[in-house]
């Protein structure tokens, strides 16, 4: 069964390939995916990502499914009064000719429930799905945070 | 002759430009420290009954003498808690060699998920010299009564968020609750901040 789900997977991939070459140019351009390094017990993990897209109207990412993670949801983490909360988006608008970044205290994908534990290196698939029906599947790979060191590092 | 005339009431005022500018940046940095201060009525922490990471108990006692840096978050929390830590472990290491009577403190608003050993294998993942606690944020004196905030959204589901205090307290070897640092946090404003906060409080005491 895990065996016709990957090469499910794989199939899948290259006909999206196919799909974009087909078209010319991706309508959207998916960059800096990855997972933030995390203790082996924990049970939510962190996905930070650059999705560009490149026609002229909005397009929405609508849902992230990874083999890897029971289930993965887009969040934000918003601070007021100092106090922290997260909120859930259904699903995320990025505007025509732009990019939208999810990154650290922003905006970022929560990853529930790793299948195994995940360490500095390994790398995973999420497919991202979106409102013009298409489909990417991307591989993101775990590393290290980047720490504040001071408001003149970005 | 006229040029260099020029020249020189020109550097002389920058001068005094500059000299003022550096004043009001001075003052405005007092006032900073001031502002995060709770001064002159800081808080006395009361006894409270907790776990850390090992499963051993840890209270009132275990604060006494040292300047503890404490954070509220849980282990489900991948993006602003991890942040955080990060941050403080960076601000601890940078200190400790210096300043021997300090300690990084977690606890988790989200007792029902978390557990000592989840605790352990979060907090060590930063440094070993971290504290993680164990406590229920209902009962009396718990520190997130005496401290912080936490408020549990839609408790039902699994996969519910905590909302919790963004801020990293310190508490000073008197057992008081003598400043909030609020976010974003960025680890050399939280040395230079702790620098400036043990100046006034050594001062005060
Ligand atoms: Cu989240």
């Amino acid at each position: 069964m895990k065996k016709a789900k990957s090469l499910f997977c794989i199939l899948f991939f290259f006909l999206n390939i196919s799909a974009i070459f087909a078209d010319g140019h991706a309508k959207i351009t998916i960059s800096d995916l990855w997972i933030s390094e995390a203790p082996a017990s924990a049970s939510v993990l962190v996905a930070y990502v650059k999705l560009k897209n490149n026609t002229s109207s909005p397009i929405s990412l609508t849902n992230i499914t990874s083999t890897s993670f029971s289930s993965i949801e887009i969040h934000r983490t918003v601070i007021k009064n100092d106090v922290a909360t997260m909120e859930r988006f259904s699903k995320l608008e990025i505007p025509s000719d732009s990019t939208l970044k999810l990154l650290p205290g922003d905006y970022h994908l929560m990853l529930f429930n790793p299948n195994k534990p995940l360490s500095l290196g390994d790398k995973t698939e999420l497919i991202f799905y979106f409102s013009n029906e298409s489909k990417i599947l991307m591989e993101a790979e775990v590393k290290k945070r980047n720490i504040n060191k001071s408001q003149h590092n970005h | 002759m006229i040029p260099a005339i020029v020249a020189l009431s020109i550097l002389a005022t920058s001068i005094g430009f500059y000299i003022s500018l550096k004043q009001s940046q001075n003052r405005l940095e007092q006032n900073n420290i001031v502002q995060s201060l709770f001064w002159p009525n800081p808080k006395e922490i009361v006894d409270f009954t907790t776990k850390d990471h090992n499963g051993d108990l840890f209270g009132l006692e275990q604060i006494s003498e040292k300047w503890t840096f404490i954070f509220f978050g849980y282990t489900n929390c991948p993006d602003i808690c991890p942040i955080t830590m990060s941050v403080m472990t960076d601000a601890y290491q940078a200190l400790i060699d210096e300043y021997k009577n300090i300690q990084i403190i977690f606890v988790t608003v989200d007792p029902d998920r978390d557990n000592i050993d989840k605790l352990k294998s979060y907090v060590s993942f930063f440094d070993p010299d971290i504290v993680g606690l164990y406590e229920k944020p209902t009962t009396e004196n718990s520190l997130t009564k005496q401290i912080g905030v936490a408020h549990y959204n839609n408790k039902e589901d699994g996969k519910y968020i905590v909302d919790h205090s963004a801020s990293i307290f310190i508490i000073d070897p008197k057992m008081r609750l003598v400043s909030k640092i609020s976010p974003p946090h960025k680890s050399d404003e939280i040395i230079e901040k702790f620098k400036k906060i043990k100046r006034f409080i050594d001062e005060k005491s």
